[in-house]
C-alpha cells in the first residue's frame, strides 16, 4: 500500500466541544485527538451521552467543535463558508442515521437520486447508478416504493444506498441499527462491511449493540467526552 | 429546482387536513377581498346610477359661471348649434334642455320656496327618472300648458293633491319683474333625495321660458351617454369640445364632486379592507409553515446533512409557500366566484339607507370582474412568499446538528 499524505482521511487535533445547558457548560468533547485512514471500519462506542454523536457531527461539519481543528481529505472543515461546506458534504460525506433517514414523499428511486441531483448527475446515468446501487443492498425493484411502505431494515439499507450512490470517501453512520432487531442489524452490518471491502470507502458508525461491535476493524471508545480506549481488530 | 416544486407539492398533501385548513383560511381572506371589491362596485354603481339617473344626467352642459351663480340671464351660448352637434355625436343617447329658476309656490294652506325647472317631457323620460318617480298622477300626459309636477315632501306642505292649485312666483331675467302664473298640480314624485322631494317642481319648457322671459333659450343640457364609462371619464375629449364659446360641459364626477369624493373613499376602505385580511392571511401563512417546519426538523436536518445548501433549503420552504399559496387561490377563486355570483344574483337591499347625500333606491348587485380572480390572487401569491421568506430564513439558518437533534 501507498503511503501517502492522503492515506490520512480524518485527522481531528485537540477539538473540545461545550454545550451550554441553562447556562451550565456541558462539556461533551474535551480535546480529542483521532486519526482514521482510509478504507477503516471502525465502531465508536461508549454508554450514552459520552459524546459519540458529537464527535460524528464534528467530523462531518454538522456541528462546530469549540476549540480544535477537524482536517477531512486535507481541508480544514473550519475554514469553510456554510455553502462550501454543504457541497464538501454532498461530494464527500455519506450519512446515515438511526431512523428516519429518507424524506418519506420522495420514492426510494427519488431518495437516492436526490444527492445525485444536488451534484447534476445526468439522468440515465443517475437512472444506472439507482439500479446497481439497490441490486448491491439486495433491495432491486423496490424503486417506486415510497420509504413508509418499506421495514425498518430495508429503509436502513435505502439510507446506505443513499449514502454510498455519490462515491463518497467517508460513510458515517450515528446508530444506523439503534431501531432494528439483533439480527437485521448483523445483517446490515455484514452488508456494510462488505461494501467496505469492495469500494474501499471509509466507515465510521457508532453503536451499543454487542452484534455490531463485533464487526468493527477498530474500536474507538468513549467516556465522557474523552477517549479511553482505541484498539484495532482482525 | 424541479425537485424542490416537487418535494413542496407533495409535502402539501402530507398533512391534508392542515393544508386544508390553512388554505380554506387564506382563501376566505382572498374571496372576502373579491367580494368586498364587487360590493363596493355595485354599491358605487347604485350610487352614481342614483345620482345621476335620478335628475343630473351623466353629463350637462351650461353657460360657465351658471352653477355659481343661479343667473336667469346666464343662458347657454350658440345653442342651436350645441343641440345640432349633440345630435351627431356617437357617444350621447340622450339628451334634454331645461331652465331652471328659483322662486315660490304657495296654495291656498302655505308656500314654500321652489327650484322650478322647466323641462321637455319626452327627452326628459329618456334621460331622467323623474318620469319614474311619480307615485300619483302622471307624468305631462296631457297637452296641458299649466301641469306641474311636484315633490311628495312640498305637497305635504302645501296641503295639495292632484288636481289642486297652486301659484307660482318668479322673477323675470333682465327686468326682475315678478311674473305669477297659476298652475293645476297633476303629478306627484317621491325620490327619496330631500331637496328633490320638498323643494322641486316641474313645468312645461316653453311655459317656463315664457314666465322667466328667455324664450328659447335654456340654462342646462342633460346628457346621457351610451356606455357609463363615459360620464365619469374626465379626459374625454367631449368636454372640451362643448365647453367653447362661453360655455361648460361637465361630467358627474365634477358636478357632485361630494359623490366623486365618497367613491374615492371607498377605492381606499377596500385597501384599508385589503391590507387588514392581508394581516390576518400573513399571520396564518407564517404559521402553517412554521408549524409544519418544526414537525419535519429531523427531515430538514436530513437534507442539510446530506449536502443541500443553505439556500436549497429555503427555496424548499418558499415552494411550500408558494404550493400553499396556489392551493388558496384554487380554494379562494371558487369560494370568493361562488359567493359573489349567488349574491350578485339576489342583490343586497340597502335601500333607504343614505351615503354621502345619495340614498340607494335599489338592491345592491355585487359586480363581478376579471380583474378581482388575477389581481388579488396575484397579491396573495405575492404575499404568501414574501411571507414565507422569514420561516424561509429560518430554516437556511438551521445548524443541521441542531435539526437532527431537537427532533430525537
Ligand atoms: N445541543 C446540545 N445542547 C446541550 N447539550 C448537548 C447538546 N448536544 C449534546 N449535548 C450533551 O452532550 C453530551 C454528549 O451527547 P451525545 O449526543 O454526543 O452523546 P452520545 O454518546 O451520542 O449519546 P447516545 O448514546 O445517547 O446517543 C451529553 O451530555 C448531551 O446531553
Ligand atoms: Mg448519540
Amino acid at each position: 500500500m501507498v503511503t501517502s499524505e492522503y492515506d490520512t482521511i480524518i485527522e481531528t487535533k485537540a477539538i473540545s466541544k461545550t454545550y451550554s445547558e441553562n447556562g451550565v457548560p456541558v462539556h461533551a468533547l474535551t480535546h480529542v485527538d483521532l486519526t482514521i485512514r482510509r478504507g477503516e471500519f471502525t465502531a465508536i462506542v461508549g454508554p450514552s451521552g459520552s459524546g459519540k454523536t458529537t464527535l460524528l457531527n464534528v467530523i462531518s461539519g454538522l456541528d462546530t467543535p469549540t476549540s480544535g481543528e477537524v482536517w477531512l481529505s486535507g481541508e480544514l472543515l473550519s475554514a469553510m463558508s456554510g455553502r462550501r461546506l454543504s457541497d464538501f458534504r454532498r461530494d464527500h460525506i455519506g450519512f446515515i442515521f438511526q431512523a428516519y433517514n429518507l424524506i418519506p414523499v420522495l420514492s426510494v428511486e427519488e431518495n437516492i437520486d436526490y444527492i445525485m441531483l444536488l451534484q447534476g448527475v445526468p439522468k440515465t446515468e443517475r437512472h444506472r447508478r439507482v439500479a446497481d446501487i439497490l441490486k448491491q443492498v439486495g433491495l432491486a425493484g423496490y424503486e417506486n416504493r415510497r420509504p413508509p411502505k418499506l421495514s425498518g431494515g430495508q429503509q436502513q439499507r435505502v439510507a446506505v444506498a443513499r449514502a454510498m450512490v455519490s462515491k463518497p470517501s467517508l460513510i458515517l453512520a450515528d446508530e444506523p441499527t439503534a431501531n432494528l432487531d439483533s439480527k437485521t442489524g448483523a445483517g446490515l452490518l455484514d452488508m456494510m462491511r462488505e461494501l467496505n471491502r469492495q469500494t474501499g470507502m471509509t466507515f465510521i458508525f457508532s453503536t451499543h449493540d454487542e452484534l455490531v461491535i463485533r464487526k468493527a476493524r477498530r474500536l474507538v471508545t468513549l467516556q465522557d467526552g474523552t477517549i479511553v480506549h482505541d484498539e484495532a481488530r482482525s | 429546482m424541479w425537485i424542490y416544486f416537487k418535494l413542496a407539492w407533495r409535502n402539501l398533501f402530507r398533512n391534508k387536513r392542515r393544508s386544508f385548513i390553512a388554505g380554506t383560511a387564506i382563501g376566505l381572506g382572498l374571496a372576502a377581498l373579491i367580494f368586498t371589491d364587487a360590493l363596493i362596485i355595485g354599491m358605487n354603481e347604485n350610487m352614481i346610477q342614483s345620482a345621476t339617473a335620478s335628475f343630473l344626467g351623466e353629463g350637462q352642459i351650461h353657460r360657465k359661471g351658471f352653477r355659481q351663480t343661479q343667473s336667469v340671464e346666464a343662458t347657454i351660448n350658440g345653442l342651436d348649434d350645441v343641440v345640432a352637434d349633440l345630435k351627431k355625436e356617437p357617444i350621447v343617447r340622450h339628451f334634454t334642455l331645461r331652465v331652471m329658476n328659483l322662486g315660490m309656490i304657495s296654495s291656498a294652506a302655505n308656500f314654500s320656496a321652489v327650484e322650478l325647472v322647466g323641462i321637455q317631457p319626452e327627452t326628459e323620460a329618456a334621460v331622467s327618472q323623474v318620469d319614474e318617480a311619480i307615485i300619483r298622477g302622471s307624468f305631462f300626459s296631457g297637452p296641458n300648458d299649466h301641469d306641474i309636477v311636484i315633490g311628495s315632501k312640498l305637497a305635504d306642505l302645501l296641503e295639495v293633491g292632484l288636481g289642486d292649485r297652486v301659484v307660482v312666483t318668479v322673477s323675470e331675467a333682465r327686468t326682475g319683474d315678478l311674473s305669477q302664473e297659476m298652475f293645476r298640480v297633476s303629478g306627484i314624485t317621491r325620490f327619496n333625495i330631500r331637496e328633490m322631494d320638498a323643494g322641486m317642481a316641474f313645468i312645461r319648457l316653453i311655459k317656463a321660458q315664457q314666465i322667466f322671459g328667455i324664450p328659447d333659450n335654456v340654462h342646462e343640457i342633460a346628457i346621457q351617454f351610451t356606455g357609463s364609462q363615459y360620464g365619469g371619464d374626465e379626459s374625454l375629449p367631449f368636454w372640451e369640445k362643448y365647453s367653447q364659446n362661453g360655455n361648460e360641459a361637465l361630467g358627474w364626477t365634477k358636478i357632485c364632486s361630494e359623490l366623486k369624493a365618497a367613491l374615492d373613499l371607498s377605492d381606499f376602505s377596500t385597501l384599508l379592507i385589503g391590507a387588514v385580511l392581508f394581516g390576518v392571511v400573513a399571520l396564518g401563512i407564517v404559521n402553517t409553515l412554521f408549524m409544519s417546519l418544526y414537525e419535519r426538523m429531523f427531515e430538514f436536518g436530513v437534507l442539510r446533512a446530506v449536502g443541500t445548501r443553505p439556500f436549497g433549503v429555503a427555496k424548499l420552504i418558499l415552494c411550500e409557500a408558494g404550493a400553499l399559496a396556489v392551493l388558496s387561490i384554487l380554494l379562494g377563486n371558487s369560494i370568493g366566484f361562488i359567493v359573489t355570483a349567488a349574491v350578485g344574483k339576489m342583490g343586497i337591499d340597502y335601500s333607504g339607507i343614505e351615503w354621502a347625500g345619495v340614498t340607494f333606491r335599489r338592491l345592491i348587485y355585487p359586480v363581478m370582474e376579471m380583474r378581482q380572480f388575477v389581481i388579488y390572487p396575484s397579491w396573495t401569491f405575492l404575499l404568501t412568499i414574501i411571507v414565507g421568506i422569514y420561516p424561509a430564513v429560518y430554516a437556511a439558518k438551521l445548524s443541521p446538528a441542531t435539526a437532527i437533534r431537537k427532533s430525537l
